[in-house]
């Protein structure tokens, strides 16, 4: 089968390279230069990435004689894959965690209903997938590279007029072993510092639920943990004054050990937890902190 | 089409100027399996799990009784799950829900054809609604709660040969376009496109309302329109292949709730120290 990446970087190159011959599709000179000797064919389409439509564009003429196309499981480029597509008259496979071609079919693995389940979908050529980070980790084997140009005339509807760029913290949920998780149990901002100490003590890092980071605005994003949030597969994951709403839970299924603190017995939370304490978490939290770096110390 | 002007008070008010939208938009929304009460055998048994509104279309049923403004706002279902026949039922209650919140009717797309459809399929035959009704605008969540892939939006978009804007958590209309904030990993951009247009709407775009019981009776009068394959005019047959087996996740369950707050914590550090994870 041959395969075009498009958005290419090395995971998405490696797992092209396992279905066979690999064709990448970028939007700069630079980024040709960066991709050359891991791509036979190297399709350089000077649109801006940004807009889906013109990469969607792009990429459909670049993937004419193309099985597979390959696409990162970003919100823009799943926007791409969804245009895409449509034009082709292909399925749209989404944050695949394997990947394989046989007898002419690709045939992956996703997480579906609330990663409660792992479906084994079958599609036949062409067909578009979008991979989930962290499982396709290998070395793209070495090739020869050609370049080509393409050329996109059409004019796009959509116009970017502005673009913010997000904080960026020393947050990296997805790489930490330890993750202390706050909810709603805590009462004000303020009280997160406790977390915060734990974390610390522990050598993790501070996640959260969604009320915390999207309506209370209490901590940003990059902290926030679920469905719509990150995925997280820490060795340990505390949760602190978290209820435990399935879409919560749909982000911490990987955890090795999942510990719990709630003050209301009946939370969903203690179902999903190895060791679940019932308590309120001003007053056992204070006490971990104290105990734990006794012991850290010693 | 309509033409006015929309600025935002901050959260949630809207001060209209000019004349008052007439904007007709149609709303996607997803009856889909609810992930909570997944029935589970060896596989996932799709056909006794119950259905529900896919929460994030919520959101967008929201944004579309906020911006209709004197103009009008319709539901469109296209039935995934089966069997047919029990489904038809469960997915009109779905429905009702979204006419309580506010929408004026709803248009359910119940076939053989398209349970368990490939996704080009499904795109076709919202896109075929969206065509005989008439819109100004699609709106519909980022993503369903089930499959959560996100990519029917685009999909419908390309269809139609409109414009689409993905993930927005903040949306105007205004002189003939639609202005989103989109909201992406690393940054939100400010997008405009000119409608017709669709827009698909992430849980932080609004705080989506629960109907009052008079409107939950009021939604009880409001027509659901079924329609077939044939009555859209088109045929499709695609199906997807898929196959569903539970994630089986054994965790201990170990519940301290007895003693002092110091004894519980001596006890969770001890177990996690025998974890060997702190």
């Amino acid at each position: 089968m041959k395969a075009l990446v498009v958005f290419p970087n090395k995971e998405l190159l490696y797992a092209a390279s396992t279905l066979g011959e690999v064709g990448a599709l970028v939007f700069s000179d630079a980024e040709a230069a960066a991709v050359s000797g891991k791509a036979s064919k190297v399709y350089v389409a000077a649109v801006d990435p940004r807009v889906p439509e013109l990469v969607a564009e792009a990429a459909a003429k670049a993937a004419s004689g193309y099985d597979v196309v390959l696409l990162p499981s970003t919100k823009n480029a799943k926007t791409v894959g969804g245009l895409l597509a449509q034009r082709l008259g292909a399925e749209f496979l989404t944050d695949v965690i394997s990947l394989k071609a046989e007898g002419g079919v690709v045939k992956a693995e996703r997480y579906v209903f609330g990663n409660k389940a792992v479906a084994t979908v079958e599609a036949p050529t062409p067909v578009v997938v979008s991979i989930a980070p962290g499982r396709f980790q290998g070395e793209p084997p070495a090739v020869q590279s050609s370049v080509e140009k393409i050329q996109v005339d059409a004019a796009p509807k959509t116009k970017v007029v502005a673009v913010e760029e997000k904080a960026k913290g020393a947050v990296r949920l997805e790489e930490a072993e330890i993750i202390v998780s706050v909810g709603r149990g805590f009462k004000k901002k303020e009280d997160l510092q406790m977390a915060f100490e734990l974390a610390k003590i522990l050598g993790g890092q501070v996640g959260c639920s969604r009320p915390i980071a999207a309506d209370l605005k209490w901590l940003p994003e990059e902290h926030w943990v679920g469905l719509s949030g990150k995925k997280v597969k820490p060795k340990l994951y505390l949760a602190i004054g978290i209820s435990g709403q399935p879409q919560h839970i749909a982000g911490i299924l990987d955890s090795r050990i999942i510990a719990a603190i709630n003050s209301d017995p009946a939370a969903p939370i203690f179902q999903y937890a190895d060791y679940g304490v019932v308590e309120d978490l001003y007053k056992i939290v204070p006490i971990l902190i104290n105990k734990l770096s006794k012991l850290k110390s010693a | 089409m309509c033409s006015r002007e929309v600025s935002k008070l901050g959260e949630g008010i809207y001060l209209w100027m000019g004349e008052f939208s007439h904007m007709k938009i149609a709303v996607l929304v997803k009856t889909a399996l609810d992930t909570g009460q997944l029935r589970v055998r060896d596989t996932v048994v799709v056909e006794e799990t119950p259905l529900k509104i896919s929460d994030i279309d919520r959101n967008a049923v929201e944004e579309a009784v906020k911006l209709k403004g004197q103009g009008q706002a319709y539901g469109v279902t296209v039935l995934k799950w089966g069997p047919l026949q029990k489904r038809v039922q469960e997915a009109e209650n779905v429905l009702r829900e979204a006419l309580a919140m506010g929408l004026d009717e709803a248009y359910l797309v119940a076939d053989e054809a398209l349970l368990n459809a490939s996704h080009v399929a499904t795109a076709k035959a919202i896109a075929a609604v969206v065509k005989k009704v008439g819109a100004d605008l699609v709106l519909a969540g980022e993503a369903t709660v089930d499959n959560y892939t996100g990519q029917i939006p685009a999909r419908v978009a390309a269809e139609l040969e409109w414009p689409v804007i993905t993930y927005a958590r903040e949306l105007k209309v205004e002189g003939g376009k639609v202005v989103a904030k989109r909201d992406l990993e690393d940054r939100v951009e400010v997008v405009e496109a000119p409608l017709p247009a669709v827009v698909s709407v992430t849980r932080e775009i609004n705080q989506p309302r629960i109907p009052t019981l008079l409107a939950i009776r009021a939604a009880m009068k409001k027509p659901v329109h079924k329609l077939t394959l044939s009555d859209l005019g088109i045929s499709l047959d695609v199906k997807a292949k898929a196959s569903y087996k539970p994630v089986v996740i054994q965790r201990k369950r170990v519940i301290i709730k007895d003693g002092t707050p110091e004894e519980k914590a001596e006890k969770l550090i001890q177990y996690l120290r025998q974890e060997g994870v702190i």
